[in-house]
């Protein structure tokens, strides 16, 4: 579609959509993401490789130690149905670790970090285009379900430059009659998270936990590259998903029956489609820059129907394609029949 | 809820919630809820257009129990919300309140940057040199010796004291009351309010069930100086630092410094940068086209 600035003037900002790729870097194009999807104030504490999200513009956003801090207040929101958008572009850890890619915080941010029976949904983009899109389906999805919403991503697509096409704002959200707006008409509205009788707390876990449910069910997201006839499934994330694409289609030449499944939204976890493949597939790997995290949600979801291992870099090291390949070659020896 | 009278005849009662406070009986925070209700029937706006913040703690029950918008947030972490709160909306009056723990304990830090923006809120501590709601540990501002389920031997470190705190970064009015002098306390924090800028007032707010006897109202009453009877010059800020490191064995009440040249408020700051922004401002059609290309 041509530039139609001027003329196609809709959504939050009145603004026209840009429809040029932009090169940009992945923590930049969630900004962006960000201010399309209606975001007019943010507030973050610069720690890399976050920080160009603190210094673009102004939802919140942080790395590994600054979303430990962020934890309380996270619970504060999910108790009193607080919608925001939290992004964390996982470094290396624990401590202070180092700043260089890790998806090390998948059980803070996906189990989560904070106290008390919640959960948030967590999205894990895996491109630049991503990093802007899922940003906005973020917002959209905070807004609908009156929850915080973690955007996770490692620092290697928080560091990296692809070129992005911006899409349309998204129109105004909707207004909100539980909100409070230092008016005399909503004085009476009462946002919180403390329920001091304990039939009254259990009756509002049970009500987040409804909400937690219906989430389940509506808005699970993954995506699948060459899956079909696949006896070996490979599961991976992020920036850990592209070199996996590139390792399935090598195996694939080579005769290897292999397919990738990539979770995009954490939690909710693709379980159903993973319980599916479980049946077509005699083994499955996950590959994780971390110390294997996600392997527990992919062996819960299969009920340990077949056998899984796991892959895993850390430190900052992100495996190569052919460092994938050595390994779903092992597998389709060991698994004998593949 | 109270039906609201037309402006200019706001009373006390027009700021009491339909909440019963459930502190200890003849806990010194009654006397300051009371004394609020007062100040903020003297300065007369209605209650929607107040926010009260609050952090954790026995104190920090307070807005509650007032018919303003109240903000119970967590732990230490008052005044970080009513600075947001007044930058997103000036026209607003805003309050924070809290004990001792939440603002120079967890909350210290934020201390600080609040006075530094010089944010307009009127920041009530009420100070009782001890953690109560958690029944009886030691506080930032206990005295050196006390004893507590904590502390069994004797607090080995020494109490921050509040007032020289503020002034030593630069917080523009500082003053400091106690319930043994309800009109005087009133006072102050209307005071405070009123000041165009961030202002503290610390009250000796007394702990009966974990307090020592000197800090109990009738001690007070008995220990208590005003300022003004010893002829103090509130805009001499040296002469109010003077005054103020007696914090803990003198028990002084009134205005310690009032800086006579209020400081420009962080968000009067702001809007002035913004309306010079605006006049370079780029029509609002380009502006999302410039920050995506950007």
């Amino acid at each position: 579609m041509a530039q139609d600035a001027g003329t196609n003037v809709k959504g939050a900002l009145g603004l026209p959509a840009k429809r040029t790729p932009i090169l940009i870097k992945g923590n930049d194009a969630i900004v962006k993401g960000a201010i399309l999807a209606g975001a007019r104030s943010y507030f973050g504490y610069p720690i890399t490789p976050a920080s160009e999200i603190a210094e673009t513009a102004s939802r919140t956003a942080s790395s590994g130690p600054g979303i430990s801090l962020k934890q309380e207040g996270i619970s504060y929101c999910a108790g009193a149905e607080l919608p925001c958008v939290i992004a964390t572009i996982m470094r290396g850890g624990p401590g202070l670790g180092n700043i260089a890619p890790e998806q090390s915080d998948y059980n803070q941010v996906v189990r989560i970090g904070g106290h008390g029976n919640y959960r948030t949904p967590v999205y894990a983009p895996a491109s630049g285009q991503e990093m802007c899109d899922l940003t906005m389906a973020a917002f959209e999805t905070a807004d609908r379900y009156r929850t915080p919403v973690m955007i996770a991503a490692d620092g290697f697509t928080g560091q990296m430059m692809e070129p992005v096409v911006f899409p349309d704002p998204i129109p105004a959200l909707p207004e909100k009659d539980w909100a409070t707006r230092a008016d005399a008409a909503t004085r009476r509205n009462l946002i919180s998270s403390i329920f001091l009788e304990p039939d009254e707390l259990e009756e509002h876990n049970r009500h987040l936990q409804r909400k937690y449910k219906e989430i389940e069910e509506k808005e699970v997201r993954f995506s699948e590259y060459m899956i079909d006839g696949a006896k070996l499934v490979v599961v991976g994330y992020g920036i850990v998903s592209r070199v996996l694409r590139t390792a399935v289609h090598l195996a694939r030449e080579e005769g290897i029956p292999v397919g990738l499944l990539r979770p995009i939204t954490l939690f909710p976890f693709p379980k159903k489609r993973l319980e599916e493949l479980a049946r077509q597939a005699k083994r499955m790997i996950t590959f994780e820059l971390s110390n294997g995290q996600m392997i527990e949600d992919v062996r819960l979801s299969i009920h340990d129907r077949i056998p899984v291992d796991f892959y895993g870099r850390m430190g900052g090291n992100v495996p190569s394609a052919e460092e994938c390949l050595d390994v779903i070659r092992r597998a389709a020896k060991e698994g004998g029949t593949l | 809820m109270s039906t609201m009278p037309p402006c200019g005849v706001l009373t006390p009662k027009d700021f009491k919630s339909e909440l019963r406070p459930i502190w200890c009986p003849g806990c010194g925070d009654y006397s300051v809820l009371q004394a609020v209700y007062r100040a903020l029937a003297a300065v007369n706006r209605p209650p929607h257009e107040i926010a009260f913040v609050s952090g954790i703690g026995c104190s920090s029950r307070i807005p509650g129990y007032t018919t303003a918008y109240g903000f119970n947030s967590v732990h230490g972490r008052a005044l970080p919300i009513a600075q947001g709160i007044k930058m997103a909306r000036p026209d607003l009056l805003v309050l924070a309140a809290g004990g001792d723990g939440d603002g120079f304990s967890i909350g210290g830090g934020h201390v600080a940057h609040a006075i530094r923006r010089n944010v307009d809120i009127t920041y009530i501590v009420m100070d009782n040199q001890i953690y109560g709601l958690t029944k009886g540990q030691l506080s930032p501002t206990s005295a050196r010796g006390t004893k507590t389920c904590t502390s069994r031997l004797g607090s080995l470190e020494q109490p921050v004291n509040p007032l020289l705190y503020v002034l030593g970064y630069g917080c523009a009015f500082v003053a400091q009351g106690t319930p043994a002098d309800m009109p005087g306390l009133t006072a102050i924090i209307e005071e405070a309010i009123r000041y165009p800028g961030f202002a503290l007032v610390n009250i000796q707010s007394p702990c009966v069930t974990y307090g020592e006897e000197d800090q109990l109202i009738k001690a007070h009453r008995a220990r208590m100086t005003t300022l003004e009877s010893l002829g103090h010059d509130p805009s001499d800020l040296i002469k109010a630092m003077d005054k103020a490191q007696h914090y803990g064995t003198e028990l002084y009440t009134g205005v310690f410094y009032r800086n006579p040249e209020p400081p420009a408020t962080f968000e009067g700051l702001a809007a002035e940068r913004k309306q010079e922004m605006m006049k370079s401002a780029p029509p609002r059609e380009k502006i999302l086209d410039l920050f995506l290309q950007k």
